[in-house]
């Protein structure tokens, strides 16, 4: 057998691993100069790296794990030792002990309790068959909040959670993702928990090591600089047009963001769309200053804060272990995020600065500041993951990994497990390759 | 609210059982996110509001108990 993994993230390495592993012939073509998709790794000093894209990982993320130890790497612990900063416009602002926002707990904890009834009725392996599924897409998590939470605290506090949960504007999410989304992830505790739950863990040295070490396994088979812009699929086999030209194989895997896959021609023009014009890319920026040192640290300050004005809607200490420099990394989500990416590259680093010397008083200029924007990264379309909107996971749920004759999807919104983050990207490129690999049931019709 | 109800409460949140009176919530994988549903949960049933720092003071279905009964009465 012969498969084009169209892809180089994690999903389609995953799996062209898998199907290579089988004894397919396996061409991975991957439209950046570099692999790794939504991972990257920024070298912040020499062999000191930070995770400009996906970062976190819990023990429930097995898959994942699984991979890491596969790949010879090393998991580190996410530190938070401690007190964080607060700017909600509240009287309490400044610094407390914990994560917990100076907020009315009372009134958080019945947005939760809300939060937690909403993902028990949903059916996270088939959203689109949630009792009532039609009237929770039908309605944005922004009409939710507005006729559910009453308290001024919960309204403050429901756009920064899902901002930083799942990098959504809540007007750009139905209710029904968002209740899919928690659950899919292991619910509200442990997406939100950095010990015990998704935030635990980071890879030692970088997250982006991971793609790098498939693609080492794949060797030639992996071609970069290679973007796909047609598949054709007939009697015979598919035909993928890229940079490069046309290979002919018997299936292609399309591993790419649903909004990236969408704008991919495809012949018979009958392949159906995963996505729509209501499904929005995930709104994460990642901003990275770097100091020669952790300064907040011996101030007693752990480095996480969250704002209710931007950019950095929070901050987290991300800085290498083993010495060297410290790195505040700070996250600019949800509709914030678009508001900041049509800034000039000067304003944003002179506001983001400006935040961070507000947050941690004493700080000196940062070194170095990196930024990426994965709102407008050509070859994402968005990051955490696609934000699935009003009415897609009723029309679309059904397809989004439904393999359409010879033409395969994976990727991290095709796994109804862990969707959105790299366990989800991992469990679908095992998932591909073994749909790939079973004796097919049903004939191809052309 | 007795000592009963908060161990209902406890483990309804925490998704577990065996929450003895004793139980602290921190130790059994409790956080300061679903510490708010705990009380979320003592406001609507006995109409104490309590802070997170009365809770973090108050960790287990004993001390809260106590906690709640005082602020009540």
């Amino acid at each position: 057998m012969s498969v084009v993994v169209v892809g180089a993230g994690l999903a389609g390495l995953t799996a062209a691993v898998d199907l290579a592993r089988a004894g397919v012939e396996v061409t991975v073509l991957e439209a950046r100069d570099r692999v790794g998709g939504r991972t990257h790794g920024i070298e912040v000093a020499p062999g000191r790296w930070v995770d400009a894209g996906a970062a976190y990982l819990g023990d429930r993320h097995t898959e994942l794990l699984a991979l890491i130890d596969e790949s010879g790497l090393k998991t580190v612990p996410t530190e938070l030792v401690g007190d964080s900063r607060f700017a909600l416009g509240t009287a309490s602002d400044g610094t407390r002990a914990g994560r917990f926002p100076p907020l009315d707990a009372v009134a958080l904890g019945g947005m939760f309790d809300l939060l937690a009834d909403l993902t028990a009725t949903v059916r996270v392996d088939a959203p689109w068959l949630t009792p009532g599924a039609a009237e929770l897409d039908a309605l944005t998590a922004a009409d939710w909040a507005e006729q559910h939470l009453t308290h001024p605290d919960a309204r403050l506090f429901f756009p920064l959670f899902l901002g930083e949960m799942m990098a959504a504007d809540p007007a750009a999410i139905s209710v029904l993702h968002l209740a899919f989304y928690l659950r899919s992830g292991g619910g509200i505790r442990y997406l939100n928990a950095f010990e015990g739950g998704a935030q635990q863990d980071r890879v030692a040295g970088g997250a982006h090591q991971l793609c790098e070490r498939l693609a080492e396994r794949l060797g030639g088979r992996v071609r970069l600089s290679d973007p796909v812009h047609a598949i054709d699929q007939d009697a015979a086999g598919v035909t993928v047009h890229s940079a490069s030209g046309a290979t002919r194989a018997e299936a292609v895997v399309v591993a790419l963001p649903p909004l990236l896959a969408d704008a991919l021609a495809y012949r018979p023009a009958s392949t159906a769309r995963r996505s729509s014009g209501r499904t929005a890319r995930g709104c994460a920026i990642k901003v990275q200053l770097v100091y020669p040192e952790p300064y907040w640290r011996a101030q007693g300050l752990s480095g996480w804060s969250v704002n209710a004005e931007g950019p950095l809607l929070s901050t987290v200490d991300d800085t290498p272990p083993g010495g060297g420099p410290g790195v505040l990394t700070g996250f600019v989500t949800g509709a914030e995020a678009h508001r900041f990416a049509a800034l000039t590259p000067e304003r944003q680093r002179a506001e983001a600065v400006a935040q961070a010397g507000r947050l941690f008083p004493q700080l000196p200029p940062p070194t170095a500041c990196h930024l990426t924007d994965w709102v407008n990264e050509q070859y994402s379309s968005g990051c955490y993951a696609a934000l699935l909107g009003p009415g897609d996971w009723t029309e679309l749920g059904p397809r989004l990994a439904t393999p359409q004759q010879r033409v395969h999807w994976a990727g991290t919104e095709t796994s109804t497990e862990f969707f959105g983050l790299m366990e989800g990207a991992v469990r679908s490129g095992h998932r591909v390759a073994a749909e790939l690999l079973a004796p097919r049931q049903v004939p191809y019709q052309f | 609210m007795s000592v009963d109800t908060v161990m209902v409460v406890f483990g309804r949140v925490l998704e577990t059982d065996g929450i003895t009176p004793d139980s602290d919530f921190f130790a059994l994988g409790g956080d300061s996110l679903i510490a708010t549903r705990v009380l979320s949960a003592v406001a609507r049933e006995s109409g104490v509001e309590l802070s997170f720092e009365d809770f973090l003071a108050a960790p287990t279905p004993e001390s809260l108990a106590k906690k709640i009964a005082g602020a009540a009465g």
